[in-house]
């Protein structure tokens, strides 16, 4: 096979959800000795590209890019080793965490999954972070953007803990904070100092590609 | 007209008969027992109570809790011994469980399932043991009594659990990290002998429901569409609230179904369900299908609405302003009820002021009506 064809076949089998065929096929190509940053970028990565474009047009569903993360993730795993150090191309970095209190992270997943998708190096500090978790994230890993989820109205007030936090440290000047969940309203985002509410997880996901893009074209 | 009670607007609106004015009500497990609960009650707010028509009895499965610590948690270890294997899961339990009602945290959140029931591809045998081994016996005395103490302040509720993917999808098997979604994609044979068993294990819990004392049988299916896809939907949920339907109906109930998610992406197949009331509702800012729209496609339903935590959040003014562009949303008011919260608990505040601008929304409503309540509001 050409390299082109396993190439291909890397990416039929993420859009086609296939466990098996994306770990037999990264075998073979790293086999032939196929360049495993290619394998990654010009099979895998478009792979996910049409997940996601997929799951934009309804086509996809939460299931299915799901799985087609879990099917990448076994793939890169076959892939990995043959990796010499080399770092995929990133867009920028977000910390992301649902906040304390909250143990949702359905939508934060998704989120998470949709920035990996388009390039973003994205740290999950998981569910039921707690404020001075998040501080300390961004303080270390600078991220250009803190993203932060939340399904209860319960726990939506821990979102404007962290900003206050993140001011407090000197920290908020220094990156974008989007929000999201279901029961959160823009009033709320605003009221809370957030830069912006997410809509849903496509039209956050765009948000931030605008502010790195912005933020790329300044430099 | 002569003045009805509260529970026979509810019932009436449900039925998708003309009521003298918009029902409201509180659910059980809600409600702020003290003066302002009271005041609102008396000046309409019905109550809506769940309770359950049957007692669970599961045999040769031997079931122990213990406190453990598991991802930096205090967390209680359940855990199932049957005679081919042993499963557990880890509940964080908030101050308040067990002491309060529903198994819910003072401030009304039920215990986090830190570690599920379901983990690997062995459990599902264990699972289904227990799910074949557990008995459903009639026990009509909790809707009785309920029945009894309620009279005619409102309407009592036979509960249902999750249906059977949805306990697999919710509290078996769970959506962190997408868990469900991957053992539906490697696993599917397993996942559906599982839900098979299950649907078969409660066809005796059906039976007794379609003869319980209560008018309204209700299953807390917690429809979300962003996790219940509607190929799921279709090929899982449908069928079983089919079959569910078709007994309750049997015997002259109504059947409830809880959708209090997104469930736009479903509406089309909502529509084509035996189910009488669609229960909890979230129209937007929480929600994403107009309560208009979906009044106007589910023609053969009566929707309960639930009044969003959101706005709720932002304080009695912005729930007068909310309420009121409810109320002109589903002019003339038909097939409807108003459920206080489905989810949070709402303060005295907020009920107050919900409670001045539903208390007079006569039936069937018009837009003079409307701007007359809205004027007399303080």
């Amino acid at each position: 096979m050409r390299k082109e064809e396993y190439l291909a076949l890397l990416k039929e089998s993420i859009v086609g959800l296939d466990f098996d065929t994306v770990k037999k096929v990264a075998r073979e190509a790293m086999a032939v000795g196929i360049d495993p940053q290619v394998a990654i970028e010009e099979g895998m990565v478009p792979g996910m590209a049409i997940v996601g474009e997929k799951f934009e047009r309804g086509e996809y569903f939460l299931s299915e890019l799901v799985v087609a993360g879990e099917v990448m993730k076994e793939g890169l795993e076959v892939i990995k080793p043959y990796l010499k150090g080399e770092a995929m191309r990133r867009l920028g970095k977000v910390v992301i965490a649902t906040v304390e209190g909250d143990l949702h992270e359905i939508g934060k997943n998704i989120v998470t999954t949709l920035l990996r998708v388009q390039g973003f190096e994205v740290l999950d500090l998981g569910v039921n972070v707690a404020t001075d978790k998040i501080i300390r994230a961004v303080s270390e890993h600078q991220p250009d953007i803190v993203g932060m989820s939340a399904l209860l109205t319960l726990t939506m007030a821990k979102m404007g803990e962290v900003i206050e936090a993140l001011k407090a440290s000197s920290l908020r000047e220094k990156v974008k904070v989007i929000v999201g969940g279901t029961p959160l309203t823009v009033e709320f985002a605003e009221r809370i100092g957030a830069d912006h509410k997410a809509a849903n997880a496509l039209e956050g996901v765009k948000k931030c590609l605008e502010w790195v893009t912005t933020k790329e074209r300044r430099k | 007209m002569a003045e009805m009670t509260r529970r026979e607007r509810i019932m009436a609106a449900s039925r998708q008969q003309r009521a003298d004015k918009l029902p409201f009500f509180h659910w059980w497990r809600h409600l702020q027992i003290g003066w302002a609960e009271r005041e609102c009650r008396n000046r309409g707010m019905g109550v809506s109570w769940a309770r359950p028509s049957y007692t669970v009895e599961i045999h040769d499965v031997e079931i122990t809790e213990r406190p453990v610590i598991s991802k930096e948690m205090k967390v209680i270890r359940r855990t199932y011994s049957t005679p081919v294997g042993s499963i557990y899961c880890d509940e964080k339990r908030e101050p308040g469980y067990g002491e309060w009602h529903g198994f819910r945290s003072w401030k009304d959140v039920l215990p986090w399932q830190v570690e599920r029931l379901i983990k690997k591809p062995e459990d599902y045998e264990v699972v289904k043991y227990i799910v074949e081994h557990t008995e459903y016996k009639p026990d009509y005395f909790p809707i009785e009594q309920a029945k009894n103490w309620l009279g005619e302040e409102g309407c009592v509720l036979d509960s249902h659990p999750h249906s059977p993917m949805q306990m697999l999808m919710i509290d078996w098997v769970g959506s962190e990290e997408g868990r469900f979604f991957i053992h539906y994609a490697k696993y599917r044979d397993l996942v559906e002998d599982l839900y098979q068993a299950i649907s078969k294990s409660r066809e005796p819990m059906y039976e007794i429901a379609a003869k319980s004392p209560a008018d309204i049988v209700w299953c807390g299916d917690n429809i979300d569409g962003v996790l219940v896809n509607p190929r799921l939907f279709e090929k899982y949920f449908m069928p079983e609230y089919e079959k569910m339907a078709k007994i309750f109906h049997q015997h002259g109930k109504l059947f409830a179904v809880h959708m209090d998610g997104r469930v736009a992406v479903l509406k089309d197949l909502i529509a084509k369900t035996p189910i009488d009331i669609i229960e909890a509702l979230h129209p937007p800012p929480m929600g994403d299908l107009p309560i208009g729209e979906a009044l106007s496609l589910w023609q053969d339903k009566a929707i309960w609405v639930a009044f969003p935590g959101s706005v709720y959040l932002l304080g009695p003014e912005a729930t007068k302003t909310h309420a009121l562009s409810l109320l002109r949303e589903v002019i003339p008011g038909e097939r409807l009820g108003i459920a206080m919260s489905t989810e949070n608990l709402v303060s005295n505040e907020n009920l107050l002021m919900l409670t001045s601008v539903l208390e007079k929304a006569e039936l069937p409503l018009t837009e003079e009506k409307i701007n007359r309540i809205e004027k007399s509001l303080p």
